[in-house]
């Protein structure tokens, strides 16, 4: 019986052993597939996040050829239009583009008058100058100003002795610390670089005269700060009426004030700065140059966060005592090359339906193309029929910063897309931008969002 | 607002974690039951912050698709995964 007794324990005992080591694999297992999964989940947010950040490049991002040349600024749209004497030297360029007088047409700005459809009432009319006013009355020469108002070549304020930074990230960051604080949302530190200067520079407004960099620039350039500032979500919305040149022009009159402070700034620790906005260089290519964001198939510069919804103005400075930002990209070319919406809502068709090329693809006539880039890989759209279309609406358009699927307010839904449009390949792009056609974003042409804004005085 | 739809998931959330543990120890629960119910949860979690985000920056028809492509499959996951516990309870009694 005893014997028995003692067998009976000795088997329970051996299955029970035998239990206890079959459960804990089971466990370790468990718990080791859990914490696999966890660490895969974590590896996984980090990649996505450093990939959100976009990945650094030495170099320009973009390729580029031989054949790229710094632009004249006599070829630019807005020089060009604003300037009686260039429209007199190239009639070739009117009659090559259907007769549009550039000069003529530009002198008819906002005098069209006052409509009863929504975003055209006299309502909408004194937001647009209300907007622009505050540029106007810094630069007295206009959005397009040279050596004018805080962006005056002159150096005043300048102090006679330098502050001498402890290190270049120091700089840097008391650089980005007062750029925030006047209102950049915002900023990066580049080098200098002739390739997207204009050269010669041209003033339509001061006697129609070429500037050189050797002979007129009051000192060498050897960095630009770039900076941006947030156009308001719903103003742009309302795309391409009136109301949506509101928050044009208030991000025009933003962008000069940041910049000519910044300049003052410079100035006071004791370096040579000029404030330039449409003036001196290149706004999209310094702000791809310093890591702000990438060339979109619209032509702005698609930076996160704000997408295309943000205004550029720079620094030129002699300071140099900084650590550079590098270029990076954040996944917009291959974005861009699928999701064409700016395209489609473009109403004057001026916006490729083409993948980035060297040179432009809609004409191939010298006399034509005059204002285009060559030799650079990017999205060419043709400036002249957006600039027509300014003209006829009487007013900007915005209709491509409206529609873009990057223009989103700051929710986290929207992060959430972007740290999914960072890692997707180009199908799931297409994908996305039918997603956000499905969900109402983007819509232009909407005399429902101008009735929208009208409200948003509720929101303070 | 979002805060506030923030304080209140993360209650939602306490209570949806606390109903999974009761029902765990009251029913034994298989792995497709633990998806199920995990998934839609989350699924209807996700439908509601999306779309007060969506109606609070002014586009509702993003909350109403948001409802609809999240909401809807977290509702149908949820149902479904309880009705299978329920049968199977049922049928052991």
């Amino acid at each position: 019986m005893i014997e028995e007794k003692e067998n009976k324990n000795t088997s329970e005992k051996t299955n029970e052993t035998s239990d206890v080591p079959d459960g804990s694999k089971r466990t370790f297992l468990k718990f080791g597939l859990a914490g696999a999964g966890a660490a895969a989940a974590t590896a996984t947010g980090v990649t996505i996040l450093k990939r959100m950040e976009g990945i650094p490049h030495d170099d320009f991002p973009l390729h580029m050829d031989d054949t790229y040349k710094p632009i004249d600024q006599r070829n630019v749209i807005l020089t060009f239009a604003h300037s009686k004497k260039l429209n007199e030297k190239h009639p070739e360029r009117i009659e090559k583009f259907n007769n549009f007088h550039f000069y003529e047409r530009y002198k008819q700005f906002l005098r069209q008058p006052y409509r009863t459809d929504p975003g055209y009432t006299q309502l909408d009319r004194a937001l647009q100058v209300g907007g622009f006013s505050g540029v106007f009355e810094q630069v007295p020469d206009g959005i397009d100003g040279t050596d004018s108002g805080v962006f005056s070549w002159k150096q005043e304020m300048l102090a006679k002795e330098k502050y001498r930074f402890s290190s270049k990230e120091e700089a840097v960051l008391a650089i980005k610390s007062a750029a925030r604080l006047f209102g950049a949302v915002r900023c990066g530190i580049t080098k200098h670089d002739r390739r997207w200067d204009y050269d010669p520079m041209y003033d339509p407004v001061k006697g129609d005269k070429e500037l050189s960099w050797e002979k007129d620039f009051p000192f060498v350039p050897k960095t630009v700060i770039v900076f941006m500032v947030e156009m308001d979500y719903h103003t742009v919305g309302t795309a391409p009426a009136w109301t949506a040149d509101g928050t044009v022009g208030n991000g025009y009159s933003d962008a000069a004030k940041l910049s000519g402070q910044m300049a003052i700034f410079l100035r006071q620790l004791g370096f040579k700065a000029v404030a330039s906005m449409n003036d001196l260089g290149v706004n999209a290519a310094y702000a791809v140059a310093s890591g702000l964001g990438e060339g979109g198939r619209n032509g702005s510069v698609i930076t996160p966060h704000y997408g295309p919804r943000v205004r550029i103005s720079k620094v030129y400075t002699e300071f140099d005592f900084v650590e550079y930002d590098k270029a990076r990209t954040f996944g917009v070319a291959s974005f861009c090359k699928n999701c064409k919406r700016c395209a489609d809502s473009c109403p004057s068709k001026a916006i490729s339906f083409e993948d980035a090329t060297m040179g432009p693809t809609y004409s191939d006539d010298p006399e034509y193309t005059w204002n285009a880039a060559q030799g650079i890989l990017k999205f060419h759209n043709d400036a002249k029929k957006c600039y027509q279309f300014w003209c006829d609406n009487d007013s900007g358009c915005s209709n491509c910063i409206a529609a873009c699927p990057y223009n989103k307010p700051d929710f986290w839904h929207h992060r959430l897309v972007d740290a999914q449009n960072v890692m997707a390949p180009g199908p799931m792009h297409s994908f996305m931008r039918e997603m956000d056609i499905l969900f109402g974003y983007g819509k232009v042409s909407d005399p429902e969002k101008v009735k929208n804004f009208w409200q948003t005085g509720n929101l303070i | 607002m979002m805060d506030l739809t923030w304080y209140l998931l993360g209650a939602l959330s306490c209570a949806i974690v606390y109903g999974l543990y009761e029902l765990s120890q009251k029913q034994r629960l298989n792995w497709l039951d633990w998806t199920g119910l995990i998934l839609g949860a989350v699924l209807i979690l996700f439908a509601i912050a999306w779309s007060v985000g969506a109606v609070l920056e002014g586009v509702p028809r993003a909350g109403s698709m948001g409802m609809l492509l999240f909401g809807l499959p977290g509702i149908v996951l949820t149902t479904l995964s309880l009705r299978f516990i329920l049968a199977r309870k049922e049928k052991v009694s």
